[in-house]
C-alpha cells in the first residue's frame, strides 16, 4: 500500500496548512516597516519604522491620524484584571462543586458552559436590552464586564475541572481526618495541587477578555476598549500603522505567554524541590 | 449512593453516610450559587429579554412595550431578513465542511504519525499561537493578502500566471469564507487530534497483524474513534460561525449580509425591536445546531 508516502505527504499538508495560518500574519508583520508614504499593500516603497514611531506620536505631522489606543488600552488591561479575578474565583468554586455527584449537576454544567456558546453578539444585545430596560448605563465596568465573565467564567470552570478530575482526593481527606480545618486543608493542600490550574485559567480569562469584542460592541456605553478602537478604524481606509499595531499587541500577548511559562516552570521546580528537603529530612 | 439510605429502617437518628452526603451536597450547593447566579443575572435574563423585546411596537427611533407581532411579521416578510438567513446558513455549511476538510489531514498528521511527544505538542502550539494575535487583527490581516495590490496578486503577477490582478479575492463572500476558515480550522484540529492521539497504539497494530490496509484502518478504527472530536469541533466552529459578523463586516465589504450583521446595523439605526427579531431568529438557529449535535455525542462525558 502507499503507506510510505502517506507519511510524507500528510507531514507536506501540514507545512502548507501551517502557511495558511501564518501567511497573513507575516506579510502583515512585513508590510508594518513599511515607509512613510506607503500604504497597506505592496511594493514596499522603503523599509522603515516609520509607523512604529506614528504610532506613539513621535513622527511629526502625518497624513493619517494617530491611532487611538493609549486611554482604551489601559481600560482593556483592567477590565482583562478585573475579569481574570472574578472568573477564576468563580470557576475554582464551581469546579470545587462538582467534584461530589448532585442532583441537578447536568442541568447546571450545561448552564455554565452556555455562558461560552452563546454568541457575543446575542448576549450583547440582550444585556444592552436589560440595562435600558431598568434604566442602568452602560459601561465598560459594568455591562460590559459581567459579560465578560459569563465568557471567560466558563473556561476558567473547564481548565479546574479537569484539573480537579486527575486530583487524588485521598492526600485531602488525610489532611482532614488529621484534624486539619477545611479552610486550612484548602489552602495548604488543595490550592498548591491545583495552582497551575489556577495559572491556566487566569491566562484563558485574562486573553480572552483582552481580546473579546462582540459581547463589548452593544454594551460598552461611551469609554471604549482596544478592540472596539480597533475596530473602528476599519470603517475607514487602514493605513500601516494599524499593521505596527497588530504586531506590537502579538509581541505583548507573547510577554504574556514567556511570563506564565516561566512562572509555571518555577512553580514546578520549588515543589519537586520541597520533596526533596522531605525525603532528606525522613 | 441514594439507596443505601432508603433501604435503612427509619429510625430517629440518620446513618453518618447520609449525613455527610446532604452535608456535600449542601456544600456543592453553595460553591456553585454564585456562578450560577451570575448566569442567570447576566446570560439567561438578557437572553429572555430579548425574546421579550422582539414583541415590542418599534417607532421611528425608540421602542415601547406595547406588545405587538410587527416586528416579526416584517422581518419574516422582507427578503433582506430571510436572504439573510439563507446566507448565515450558507456561510455556516461552508465554513464548517472547509475546516473539517483543512483541520482533519492536520489532525491526523499530529495525532497519528507523529510519534515524539515534544513534536506533537511543538505543532500543536504552532497551531494555536496565532490566537494570541488579536482576532481583529487576525481578520483585517487578509486585506493586505487578497487585496489588489496584495501579496497573492503581487506573487502571481510577478510568475507571469496573471496579467491583471484577481479581484474576487478580496471584498466577496471568497474572503469571507478563507478568513472564517483560517480563523476556526484551529477548533477543528484541537478536538480531532486530541481524540486521535487518544487511540491505543496496540488496537491499530493488531489490525496491520491481520493484514488491514491504511485505508481499512483508518475507516474502521481511526474514523469512528475520532468521531466525538469532529463533533465537539463542529459544535465550536458553528456557535461561532453562526455569531460571526466583524469577519463579514470587515472582509466582503457589505456584500455579505449576515444575521450577525442585521443585528449590528439594526441597533446602529436604534431599530432595537428588530435586531431582537434577528437575535431571537439566531438563537433558534444555534440552539437547533447544538441540540442535534449533543444528540450525536455527550460533551460532558468527552471533556
Amino acid at each position: 500500500m502507499n503507506t510510505n508516502l502517506l507519511k510524507p505527504g500528510l507531514a507536506a499538508y501540514t507545512g502548507l496548512f501551517l502557511l495558511f495560518l501564518y501567511g497573513p500574519l507575516i506579510v502583515l508583520a512585513i508590510l508594518s516597516f513599511q515607509g512613510p508614504n506607503g500604504g497597506p499593500q505592496f511594493p514596499v516603497q522603503e523599509w522603515s519604522t516609520y509607523w512604529y514611531q506614528h504610532l506613539f506620536g513621535a513622527t511629526d505631522t502625518s497624513r493619517v491620524s494617530q491611532l487611538p489606543v493609549g486611554e482604551s488600552l489601559l481600560r482593556s488591561l483592567v477590565l482583562a484584571f478585573m475579569t481574570t479575578v472574578v472568573s477564576t474565583v468563580l470557576g475554582v468554586m464551581s469546579a470545587e462543586a462538582f467534584r461530589v455527584r448532585f442532583k441537578g449537576s447536568g442541568p447546571a454544567f450545561y448552564l455554565i458552559i452556555l455562558g461560552m456558546m452563546v454568541p457575543g453578539v446575542l448576549v450583547g444585545l440582550g444585556m444592552a436590552l436589560l440595562s435600558n430596560f431598568i434604566g442602568v448605563s452602560r459601561a465598560w465596568w459594568g455591562t460590559a464586564f459581567v459579560l465578560h465573565v459569563v465568557y471567560t467564567y466558563p473556561f476558567a470552570f473547564l481548565v479546574m475541572l479537569a484539573i480537579f478530575n486527575r486530583f487524588d482526593r485521598t492526600v485531602e481527606e488525610a489532611s482532614l481526618s488529621l484534624g486539619v480545618s477545611p479552610a486550612q486543608t484548602f489552602r495548604r493542600v488543595t490550592f498548591p495541587i491545583i495552582f497551575p490550574g489556577v495559572l491556566s485559567a487566569m491566562l484563558f480569562s485574562f486573553t480572552l477578555s483582552y481580546d473579546e469584542f462582540s459581547r463589548t460592541l452593544f454594551t460598552i456605553g461611551r469609554e471604549l476598549t482596544l478592540p472596539l478602537s480597533i475596530y473602528g478604524t476599519f470603517s475607514v481606509e487602514i493605513y500601516p500603522n494599524l499593521f505596527a499595531f497588530g504586531v506590537l499587541t502579538t509581541v505583548f500577548s507573547f510577554t504574556l505567554l514567556v511570563v506564565y511559562g516561566l512562572l509555571m516552570k518555577r512553580f514546578t521546580a520549588v515543589k519537586s524541590g520541597s520533596y526533596k528537603g522531605q525525603e532528606e529530612a525522613a | 449512593m441514594t439507596t443505601v439510605t432508603t433501604d435503612m429502617p427509619d429510625t430517629t437518628e440518620t446513618s453518618p453516610a447520609a449525613a455527610r452526603e446532604a452535608n456535600e451536597r449542601r456544600r456543592a450547593l453553595m460553591l456553585l450559587s454564585p456562578g450560577l447566579l451570575w448566569m442567570i443575572l447576566f446570560m439567561v435574563l438578557p437572553m429572555l429579554m430579548v425574546i421579550y423585546v422582539s414583541f415590542w411596537t418599534q417607532t421611528t427611533f425608540a421602542v415601547n412595550d406595547t406588545l405587538t407581532t410587527a416586528s416579526w411579521e416584517r422581518f419574516l416578510s422582507s427578503a433582506t431578513y430571510l436572504g439573510a438567513i439563507g446566507t448565515t446558513l450558507r456561510i455556516w455549511a461552508i465554513v464548517l465542511v472547509a475546516t473539517l476538510v483543512v483541520g482533519y489531514p492536520v489532525a491526523l498528521f499530529i495525532g497519528l504519525f507523529v510519534k515524539n511527544q515534544t513534536v506533537q505538542t511543538a505543532l500543536l502550539v504552532a497551531c494555536v499561537i496565532p490566537f494570541w494575535t488579536s482576532f481583529l487583527i487576525r481578520v483585517i490581516a487578509w486585506r493586505p493578502m487578497l487585496g489588489t495590490e496584495g501579496a497573492i496578486n503581487t506573487i502571481l503577477m510577478n510568475l507571469g500566471l496573471i496579467n491583471e490582478p484577481l479581484t474576487f479575492l478580496l471584498f466577496s463572500e471568497f474572503s469571507v469564507l478563507v478568513g472564517m476558515t483560517q480563523i476556526y480550522c484551529v477548533f477543528m484540529v484541537g478536538p480531532i487530534t486530541f481524540m486521535i492521539s487518544r487511540i491505543d497504539e496496540s488496537t491499530i497494530e493488531a489490525a496491520r497483524d491481520l493484514g488491514a490496509s491504511f485505508g481499512t484502518i483508518f475507516r474502521r478504527i481511526v474514523l469512528p474513534l475520532s468521531m466525538p472530536g469532529v463533533i465537539v469541533g463542529a459544535i465550536f466552529v458553528s456557535v461561532m460561525v453562526l455569531g460571526e459578523f466583524a469577519t463579514a463586516a470587515s472582509l466582503s465589504g457589505r456584500k455579505v449580509n449576515l444575521l450577525g450583521n442585521i443585528i449590528v446595523s439594526q441597533v446602529g439605526s436604534l431599530k432595537w425591536a428588530f435586531a431582537a427579531v434577528a437575535g431571537v431568529v439566531l438563537t433558534i438557529i444555534i440552539t437547533a445546531v447544538i441540540t442535534l449535535a449533543l444528540r450525536v455525542v455527550d460533551l460532558r462525558k468527552e471533556m
